[in-house]
């Protein structure tokens, strides 16, 4: 029993990662209908960035955090304005192959600035934390607690707030929300500077539990893919599901299967779902 | 201004009109980007620097000849088929006849398969895996000691400190993993004890908390990590967050530095890497002192343990090029590697098969030694059993 609550808690962590992920990925695709392939290439970038201000600028970690999703918050807006908002009345293709290219681009700048080498960012969270037998290392427990906070930051805002109304009323009727004075310019540049900064949160996460290092990006956003088609295209509530499934499943499946198989058994498991479910865990179907 | 220019001129005119000497390309096939750049990138360094030290004291001297080496180093990324293609621009392009480096087995064994056709030496560093000097290809030396050798010494010492449950984490996808953990059972056998799991992971896999899990359910006297220095750091790292307390052994080959990036010095105490006696400066030779010194004056970087591997090969070849009295005659120079006695130069403590620095099969021998991580650094603390002359004898008896 201990065993399976500690892989339980093992998955936690990474799932909370494939949340963060999933839910930039499910704001982009459920209002704009973009493919944002560069989401994993730009996570990684925030991590580079917070790994680089502290090693080589000497900055503790909360202030190259703070800088990094500002960072993130600027660069969102600027793929929006810069790459997306060219193509948004053309055909879907057209965005698909910006996406693509993005995500070269995003990766052979990460290149050119941070290097090859792979990066783990510093943290003093070295305690460990023994409940029942179960253990909690004090790093994985603060992302499962931020991952946590920002799900609910996040649902909240879309909820409650009056950007996050627009927000979701653009996503169900674009020409209605028009009609009722949303600003639907405006919209998706918030849209991609909140998807931007959930994804350098993941970065940041990934770099201090694990690393990263070029091509990282590239899997995580296949995950990130894989988390919003489980948990539904668009829904919210659908990437906390999928990305907890997904982590959790891919844990038991190393633990108790094999290590090797454990993209295979997670992806199983999606695939599973979708002949049950077509439209995913929480996704409408129309 | 003029004066200096004409100066100049001159002095340029005049080292010309009195060098008599010529470039010798060598070439160097390594993994300088990627997971397995932790061991090619230092190895290309060495080859680099080991080249600008024979240049600096005159360069290697042929009959009346003396030549200036110059290293061309393509990335292989520790691929197959970037290593073959690689050596092909060396040979086919570059018009290379010498080449080093080769860190990693796979890329390694892909060019071992045809360079025997190939007018060319090849020498290769830390490729670890057996089969790569099973076969007595003529123009291919090795002076890593293969992973066998080392496990089996490695495993009469984990016996011997009394370990009779060991649960093994490792890649165990890699050949040369996996025969070190074979090789490791054996003797662990032998003295009564066991293997009672065998957990595997990928190369870029970074959490391991699953297969530790597993691991700590099982209530192991021991663990056993053969695997690339970045996994194996996170398996450390995460088996003390874990609250795992059992002796942990390893087979990594990683520099301080390099397990440092990823694990803090608390979490790596008490680690064991049993593996050849490479660089660790704490108990290197005068040679190995003054390299770690230079290599890491000349890249701002401390060199890691097996990256001497290559830098022995590049006095290695200058030594057998030098005694063959060619550089175009590549059997004559593969013929020279074979008879060379250990060169004067070398990092490595290598234990010569009668006399000489390789055996029949082109391969070379160092000691094997337990090294423990105390207090921010890899400590010798024994040397393992390390007969090269009965392995010698075992690795000709494999087809």
């Amino acid at each position: 029993m201990i065993e399976i609550l500690q892989q339980i808690i093992n998955g936690m962590a990474i799932g909370g990662v494939y949340v963060l992920i999933a839910l930039g990925l499910t704001t982009v695709f459920g209002i704009l209908g973009i493919a944002h392939f560069a989401h994993g290439s730009v996570s990684m970038f925030g991590g580079y960035l917070t790994f680089f201000l502290m090693t080589s600028q000497g900055l503790p970690l909360a202030v190259a955090i703070i800088i990094a999703l500002a960072t993130g918050f600027v660069l969102g807006m600027l793929i929006e304005l810069l790459a997306y908002r060219p193509v948004r009345g053309a055909s879907h293709i057209n965005a698909f192959i910006v996406a693509l290219g993005l995500t070269m681009m995003v990766e052979g700048l990460n290149l050119q600035f941070f290097g090859h080498e792979q990066v783990v960012i510093p943290t003093d969270f070295n305690r460990v934390f023994d409940i029942g037998g179960v253990t909690i290392p004090e790093l994985r427990l603060y992302v499962i607690l931020a991952a946590a906070l920002l799900i609910a930051a996040m649902t909240i805002f879309v909820e409650k707030t009056k950007t996050g109304q627009a927000i979701r009323a653009v996503a169900e009727n674009r020409d209605a929300a028009i009609l009722m004075g949303v600003n639907v310019n405006t919209i998706p540049l918030v849209v991609f500077a909140i998807s931007t900064m959930l994804g350098v949160c993941a970065g940041i996460m990934v770099g201090a539990l694990f690393a990263i290092a070029p091509g990282i990006g590239e899997g995580l956003v296949i995950k990130g893919f894989a988390v919003l088609i489980l948990g539904g295209l668009g829904s919210i509530p659908g990437a906390v599901i999928g990305g907890l499934v997904l982590g959790i499943t891919e844990a038991l499946a190393a633990g108790f299967l094999s290590s090797a198989y454990k993209d295979v058994i997670a992806f199983v498991v999606m695939i599973t779902v979708l002949l049950v479910r077509p439209q995913g865990l929480m996704g409408t179907a129309r | 201004m003029k004066l200096v220019t004409i100066t100049t001129a001159f002095a340029l005119a005049g080292n010309a009109a009195f060098a008599a000497e010529k470039t010798l390309d060598i070439g160097v096939s390594d993994a300088l980007t990627g997971g397995a750049a932790v061991y090619g990138l230092p190895q290309a360094n060495a080859v680099q620097m080991a080249a600008e030290e024979i240049n600096a004291a005159g360069g290697i001297n042929v009959g009346d000849d003396s030549y200036m080496l110059n290293v061309i180093a393509y990335d292989d990324q520790a691929n197959p088929t970037e290593a073959s293609n690689a050596v092909r621009k060396l040979l086919d392009r570059d018009g290379v006849k010498f080449i080093l480096g080769f860190c990693c087995s796979g890329a390694t064994g892909a060019v071992a398969s045809f360079i025997e056709y190939e007018d060319a030496v090849m020498l290769v560093g830390n490729a670890a895996e057996r089969s790569i000097t099973t076969r007595e290809i003529p123009n291919l030396t090795r002076t890593r000691p293969p992973a066998d050798y080392t496990g089996a010494a490695a495993g009469t010492f984990v016996a011997e400190k009394g370990h009779e449950r060991v649960a093994v984490l490792g890649a165990l996808d890699v050949g040369f993993y996996a025969s070190y953990v074979d090789a490791f059972e054996k003797e662990l056998n032998a003295a009564g004890g066991e293997i009672i799991s065998r957990e595997s992971f990928g190369l870029t896999d970074r959490d391991m908390t699953p297969q530790l899990t597993k691991i700590r359910e099982q209530n192991p006297d021991a663990i056993l990590v053969a695997g690339y220095v970045e996994p194996a750091a996170f398996i450390y790292r995460q088996a003390v967050e874990l609250g795992i307390d059992v002796p942990r052994y390893g087979f990594t080959s990683g520099s301080e530095e390099q397990f440092l990036r990823v694990a803090n010095s608390e979490q790596m105490e008490g680690v064991w890497d049993l593996r050849p006696t490479e660089l660790t400066l704490l108990s290197a030779s005068e040679n190995g002192i003054a390299y770690h010194a230079n290599y890491s004056e000349r890249f701002g970087i401390a060199p890691s343990p097996s990256s001497p591997y290559a830098y022995d090969q590049t006095y290695a070849l200058k030594d057998a090029i030098e005694a063959a009295g060619t550089v175009e005659d590549t059997e004559a120079v593969a013929a020279a590697l074979r008879d060379l006695p250990v060169p004067d130069e070398v990092v490595m403590q290598y234990l010569p098969v009668d006399g000489k620095m390789f055996d029949q099969n082109g391969q070379a021998y160092t000691a094997n030694g337990a090294f423990q991580w105390q207090d921010g650094n890899w400590v010798f603390v024994q040397e393992l059993p390390s007969d090269a002359a009965a392995y010698s004898d075992f690795l000709s008896t494999i087809d």
